[in-house]
């Protein structure tokens, strides 16, 4: 059981993102997370269900935030990805709307920004927000993906900024940028925040390949 | 420091050699001449007596950069009190230290800071290597922005492994280094004082190392001449002075830098540092014959 | 027209100085930049990252079973929390379950470490305050004593790898708890000691009265947490509000003020963190149930279903986020932090804007950042 996992690694990924893909043509129909869910999981996710049996599939909170933001005229998908957190993706265009809408109004006050995360998946970035209330249990994961093939040769993956209305992002996306290379556009301070500011390269991205010379020399890239 | 920067060489009738880049900043006098000789000849008297003296009372720099750092706190306290040995004093200024304990990992960023304040600290002055990261880079070895040990940057006395070191091993380490104190020979450490200081490799700015950069800059100059060059030719063929005016410019400024280079070149490859501090002065004083 | 002349000749120009990041101060390696007018700071640039090791990289990089034993390091204070926030991720990836006894043995020692953690922090915000010499033996005193304790259970001083994937790694013996309870007779009065010295001191009521205080609006613009946060009379208190493992099991109080929180009342809410921990491990050690500690096998090449996770615990210093995706295999394909530290630290600018020189490490202290937490 264990020896087949590796082979299996890379692929649940892969199929899922494809499997929610259909699903971004019709919305409308999204909101039932239960259908979103199938398609993955007997493709896919084999390892999965054995985790999920126990469980209930689908949180009895599910899709609640998905509906929220389609009543205000947000288009957003549900990703199978989480069992217990309800996980949608939304476009860069809507990100800060739907943002805005998620922390103010008086419904749901997802008012506690906890990371903002960059995640290099196998054709996207993932620029995931992880959302969580001051007042109540609610939470929620966003996820903003950029397609590599989108992005231009020699250019970083762009989300919009949400730091200018939202301070607690300020520094994440900076770390985000500093460590996974996904620009954040209107940014104030778009610089990085933990290696020097004339660093090369993205060190979380898979294809990061190290400085080798006389203070680290002992690294994967040294040839040894 | 210019005060022990002075005198390189220990033969008193010689010309002393100043390093190019303090040439300017130095002046020589016979009466430190004299003072050396007078130190030679009473050294092996005086030599234990002063070291008594000073290996008891090695007082340390609060230099912590990580997880160590709080077990450098704890050996100060209570319960192990580091005080019985004469190290109590956590200086929080290098001019004030005799020691400096490089208590957690140092990085790409943090290394320009530590050699500087090793560099402001007054001679005699001892490192002691403390934890794993410190010694190799530990956990974080092949981490990228990690320095894969402290004796990369500065001299080292004492490595003291552990991830982190217990207390005892602090004090043991304190122990150690008292011994190699009350063992020394002041003449001696004298004549090494200028390969010790002479350390910085490490650029302020983008935390790389000198000898890099300078190579890079080489290389960045010799593109530019060659297309230079090049340019010039072909828009005016008839102004090849200026050309040549280029030339000479451009490859001025690197040439007194590779110079400078080259004493700190053989410091980072070499892993036992006090011996090539000896070659690095022997050959000094050969010069100055 | 005299009142305008003096306020003309009182303006002196503004001064840019740096701090750190060699500062002792400081914790660690942090830099400031610092925009002064006279001695009033108008602006704060912290400068992070010389402590910057690459733990997500080592995330990704190391297998899951080594990986475990060097998170103890992204938070040296509070070892236990990091280990249990990981270990809560995976778990939750991989559908294991946790023993009961694995799970009141992770809340006992974890409120231990809080305790050392907060102790830690008192005795070096005394000496930055100026308290050089004198108090800070105080606290170490008493954390050598649960050191020694840790020391019997973990196998280490301060880095345990106690809380693994699936439970905990040793089970203690019954002498040790004997010690433990000891302890937490004699803890209450140590305590009552710190605060004679300390809470109506009439120099630390000085430096720390009214001295920068949190708003709830900015606190949650910034994502504060923890004691900060609660402090200001937010009462966001993970073991409470979003109960994990067996705190629902357990009596205790979130612990609020009802105003705005100022210095003096951060340091207070530590101290009362800490007497609260003593009741809890009281209870966890009268209903620690027998029976197997670990749930799932620790060895090498151990792996975690497919799957994304995130898990926070309460740590001392406020929310501690573990964001873990798997793809199966024996190593992480990411792993993300939501460190306490580094977003609390975002509020020191706004926190310093205003105030005079001399508060800044008193303000700064009072947050309890942890650098390789910032920085990782
Ligand atoms: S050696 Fe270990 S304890 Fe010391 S700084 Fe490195 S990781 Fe931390």
């Amino acid at each position: 059981m264990t020896d087949e996992k590796p082979s299996e690694a890379e692929k649940p990924e892969e199929k899922k993102a494809e499997a929610a893909k259909p699903e971004a043509a019709k919305p409308a129909d999204a909101a039932k997370p239960a259908d979103a869910a199938k398609p993955a999981a007997p493709a896919a996710a084999a390892p999965k269900p054995a985790a999920k049996a126990p469980e209930p599939v689908i949180p009895a909170t599910a899709g609640k935030f998905e509906q929220f933001l389609k009543e205000h005229g947000i288009p957003s998908e549900r990703l199978p990805l989480s069992l217990t957190i309800e996980t949608i993706a939304v476009s860069g265009d809507v990100l800060q709307s739907a943002l805005r809408l998620l922390r103010n109004s008086s419904e749901v006050q997802l008012d506690l920004l906890l990371t903002v995360s960059g995640v290099e998946s196998n054709d996207t970035f993932d620029s995931v927000y992880h959302l969580w209330s001051y007042s109540n249990l609610d939470e929620l994961v966003i996820k903003v993906l950029v397609k590599k093939s989108d992005v231009p040769e020699g250019d970083l993956p762009a989300v919009p900024s949400i730091a200018n209305f939202w301070s607690a992002a300020n520094w994440h996306e900076r770390e985000t940028y500093d460590l996974m290379g996904i620009r954040y556009a209107n940014h104030p301070y778009m610089r990085r925040i933990l290696n020097p500011w004339d660093w090369e390269g993205y060190p979380l991205r898979r294809d990061y390949k190290q400085l080798v010379d006389s203070l680290n020399d002992k690294n994967p890239h040294s040839m040894r | 420091m210019s005060q022990g920067n002075m005198s390189t060489s220990a033969k008193p009738n010689t010309n002393p050699v100043v390093p190019e880049e303090i040439r300017d900043s130095v002046s020589i006098s016979s009466i430190d001449f004299m003072i050396d000789a007078l130190g030679q000849m009473l050294s092996p008297v005086l030599s234990p007596v002063a070291n008594l003296a000073r290996s008891n009372s090695v007082w340390p720099m609060t230099f912590g950069t990580s997880c160590c750092a709080i077990e450098m706190i704890s050996v100060g306290m209570s319960a192990f009190d580091i005080s019985r040995f004469g190290s109590e004093v956590f200086r929080a200024t290098p001019r004030q230290a005799d020691m400096i304990i490089t208590a957690g990992t140092i990085t790409r960023k943090m290394a320009p800071a530590l050699i500087t304040l090793y560099e402001q600290m007054p001679e005699p002055k001892y490192v002691i290597a403390m934890g794993a990261c410190t010694i190799t880079g530990g956990m974080f070895n092949d981490s990228y922005s990690v320095v894969q040990g402290v004796d990369r940057i500065i001299p080292v006395d004492v490595f003291l492994p552990g991830c982190p070191p217990r207390p005892e091993g602090i004090l043991d380490a304190l122990l150690k280094l008292q011994q190699k104190i009350r063992t020394e020979n002041y003449a001696d450490r004298r004549k090494k004082l200028y390969a010790q200081t002479s350390v910085r490799k490490v650029d302020y700015d983008t935390g790389r190392p000198l000898e890099d950069l300078i190579g890079v800059v080489q290389e960045d100059t010799n593109a530019a001449l060659s297309s230079g060059q090049e340019a010039i030719g072909d828009v005016a063929k008839g102004i090849s002075p200026k050309a040549e005016e280029a030339k000479t410019v451009a490859t001025k400024p690197v040439a007194p830098k590779v110079e400078v280079a080259k004493p700190e070149v053989t410091s980072p490859e070499a892993k036992k540092v006090e011996n090539t501090k000896d070659e690095a002065a022997e050959k000094a004083d050969d010069k100055s014959v | 027209m005299a009142t305008e002349i003096q306020e003309i000749d009182l303006k002196t120009d503004e001064m840019i100085i740096n701090m750190g990041p060699q500062h002792p101060a400081t914790h660690g390696v942090l830099r400031l930049l610092l925009t002064l007018d006279g001695e009033t700071v108008k602006h704060t640039e912290p400068v992070l990252g010389h402590l910057h090791r690459g733990q997500e990289w080592q995330g990704q990089n190391r297998t899951w079973f080594q990986y475990q034993a060097l998170i103890d390091r992204v938070d040296y204070l509070s070892g236990m929390f990091t280990s249990w926030a990981m270990a809560r991720a995976c778990e939750e990836i991989d559908g294991t379950v946790v023993p009961p006894r694995a799970e009141y043995l992770r809340v006992m020692v974890s409120e231990m470490n809080r305790i050392t953690s907060h102790l830690l922090w008192l005795g070096t915000y005394l000496i930055d305050l100026g308290a050089m010499f004198g108090f800070p033996f105080y606290p170490f005193r008493e954390r050598e004593k649960l050191f020694d304790l840790f020391e019997e259970i973990a196998g280490q001083r301060m880095m345990f790898n106690y809380i693994r994937i699936g439970g905990v790694v040793r089970d203690p013996k019954p002498e040790w708890l004997d010690k433990l309870k000891r302890f937490l007779d004699e803890f209450p009065d140590r305590i009552d000691e710190y605060e004679t010295i300390v809470t109506q001191n009439p120099i630390f009521l000085k430096r720390t009265k009214d001295v920068g205080i949190l708003t709830q609006a900015v606190a949650k613009d910034y994502g504060v947490t923890g004691p900060c946060i609660r402090s200001s009379g937010i009462p966001l208190d993970l073991r409470r509000t979003k109960p994990y493992s067996v705190y629902p099991e357990l009596k205790f109080d979130v612990i609020t003020f009802d105003k705005e929180g100022d210095t003096w009342d951060r340091y207070m809410a530590r101290i009362l963190e800490m007497r609260q921990s003593i009741e809890i491990i009281r209870q966890c050690i009268d209903k620690l149930p027998s029976g197997d500690i670990m749930g799932k096998k620790q060895m090498a090449g151990m792996r975690i279903k497919a799957g994304e996770g995130f898990s926070a615990v309460e740590s001392p210093r406020g929310i501690l986020g573990c964001y873990v995706i798997s793809g199966g295999g024996e190593k992480a394909l990411r792993f993300r932090w939501r460190n306490p530290s580094f977003c609390n630290l975002a509020i020191l600018p706004e926190l310093l804007k205003g105030c005079p020189l001399s508060d800044i490490m008193a303000i700064f202290g009072s947050i309890d950042v942890i650098l390789p937490d910032v920085d990782r």
